[in-house]
């Protein structure tokens, strides 16, 4: 089931904690939302189920509004946990077979056991981490079409990260679309096939993993003397950044590596390097700069 | 399989290229046989643990490069048939390729000429191949 988020704004006063908010989530696909703390992942997921109303825009499962009938194949685990402190795990889980018509006693107790969860302990008794274990075991204990995870994996140790992990994949090869927010990048880049980052509310950066991988690179040039002439290069769209240390030109591209190379070539760099980003390094670009190319020159 | 692939995800390089890498890699070392059967993209995506819809990529432009075929219910294999020999080939030709233009680009970017880039080349092939020297 495919997920569209049209223009979504959400405003506390003048504060806009989502802000104009575009996203395409395809069918089937694990979608990572990444962004720093603060910048409206939680709310906009909040906006997406319905859960926080929002200011303006839309949001579209396979086209339509959200619907009670909606949440009958959602599964969402909220970043603070919702379970309540004076009741066991065994009783969280009860009161899930009785909402959910989807709930699979057998699959809750396999992933009770993967977590290694004693179901008889209260919730005031768990760790963070069994506590964020207990809600994923909920999360798919339903057998959901669509699964909103907001850092499913925090407080985890990297045993049950990975199970988390496993998961979510074995989620997406049956079809399901799975949506999640981390802080950890790796893991985002594992499971994820699309990805969007968002500073201060807004959507900086998105597409598919493998394309911003691919396109992102720093192309590096030395020239003979530091007397260099950058002017051609701020209006590349191509260019995100242009940074100048002596004789050293770094060029952090979207696209278009290979010519760029070339283009400091005849601007008369003596050696020319392109070195690959990782998504780290994506990311980090992408809340560090502006949107538009900035030219930083340093001594 | 026998041959064991890993993913770094600290490495600027796609997942998906990662993994058609290795797997030339393998067939055209002999790791994977002509007709041996690769894992399902839901096996080796959990393997892994990396996203299915990147194996499914992985294995869409292995099969449009002739190094496996996807029989429909049954699964991927490296291709055989006569054809083994020449994927097997054509995946050792892409790898080498790969690693040499990576050299030349270096060597380019340290500032080597093309006589001297060619020098250490023949240097190369004179240690490697010396029954041919």
């Amino acid at each position: 089931m495919s997920i569209s988020i049209e223009h979504l704004t959400k405003t506390y006063g003048k504060f806009a904690a989502v802000d104009d908010v575009t996203i395409d989530i395809p069918s089937g696909s694990v979608f990572g939302l990444l962004g720093p703390n603060g910048a409206g992942k939680t709310t906009t997921f909040k906006c997406m189920l319905g859960l926080a109303r929002s200011t303006s825009g839309a949001v579209r499962f396979d086209g339509k509004p959200l619907t009670a009938q909606t949440f009958e194949y959602l599964s969402y685990v909220p970043e603070r946990s919702v379970l309540y402190d004076w009741m066991t795990g065994d009783q969280h889980l009860e009161m899930h077979k009785r909402t959910f018509s989807r709930y699979n006693e057998k699959r809750a107790a396999e992933l009770m056991q993967l977590f290694s969860l004693d179901g008889r302990k209260r919730v005031r008794a768990m760790s963070k981490g069994m506590r964020t274990a207990l809600s994923v075991v909920m999360a798919f204990a339903i057998d959901p079409d669509i699964m909103v995870l907001d850092e499913p994996t925090s407080g985890l140790d990297p045993v049950n990260q990975r199970s988390v992990l496993k998961l979510i994949i074995d989620a997406s090869a049956q079809g399901k679309t799975v949506v999640l927010s981390s802080h950890q990048i790796g893991q985002v880049e594992r499971a994820a096939d699309h990805i969007a980052v968002m500073k201060q509310g807004k959507v900086v950066l998105g597409g598919a993993v493998d394309d911003l991988k691919a396109g992102s690179k720093i192309v590096e040039g030395i020239f003979p003397s530091d007397s260099i002439a950058l002017n051609g290069l701020s209006s590349d769209a191509r260019i995100k950044r242009v940074e100048k240390t002596g004789r050293i030109v770094r060029l952090t591209v979207s696209a278009g590596g290979d010519v760029l190379a070339r283009q400091l070539s005849v601007m008369g760099a003596q050696s020319v390097r392109i070195v690959d980003l990782n998504l780290e390094d994506i990311f980090l670009d992408a809340v560090d700069a502006g949107q538009t190319a900035n030219i930083v020159e340093t001594a | 399989m026998p041959a064991v692939l890993t993913v770094d995800t600290r490495s600027g390089v796609p997942i998906y290229l990662q993994i058609i890498e290795q797997i030339k890699r393998s067939v055209a070392l002999g790791v994977l046989a002509p007709g041996e059967q690769l894992p399902t993209v839901k096996q080796m995506a959990l393997d892994l643990t990396i996203n299915p819809n990147t194996v499914a990529r992985a294995y869409q432009e292995l099969e449009r490069d002739e190094v496996i075929e996807t029989a429909r219910g049954r699964g991927s294999f490296v291709r055989s048939n006569g054809v083994a020999q020449s994927s097997a080939h054509a995946a050792a030709n892409d790898v080498v390729a790969e690693a040499l233009m990576q050299a030349v680009r270096e060597a380019k970017s340290v500032g080597l000429t093309s006589a001297q880039v060619r020098a250490l080349f023949e240097a190369a092939l004179a240690r490697w191949f010396p029954e041919e020297a």
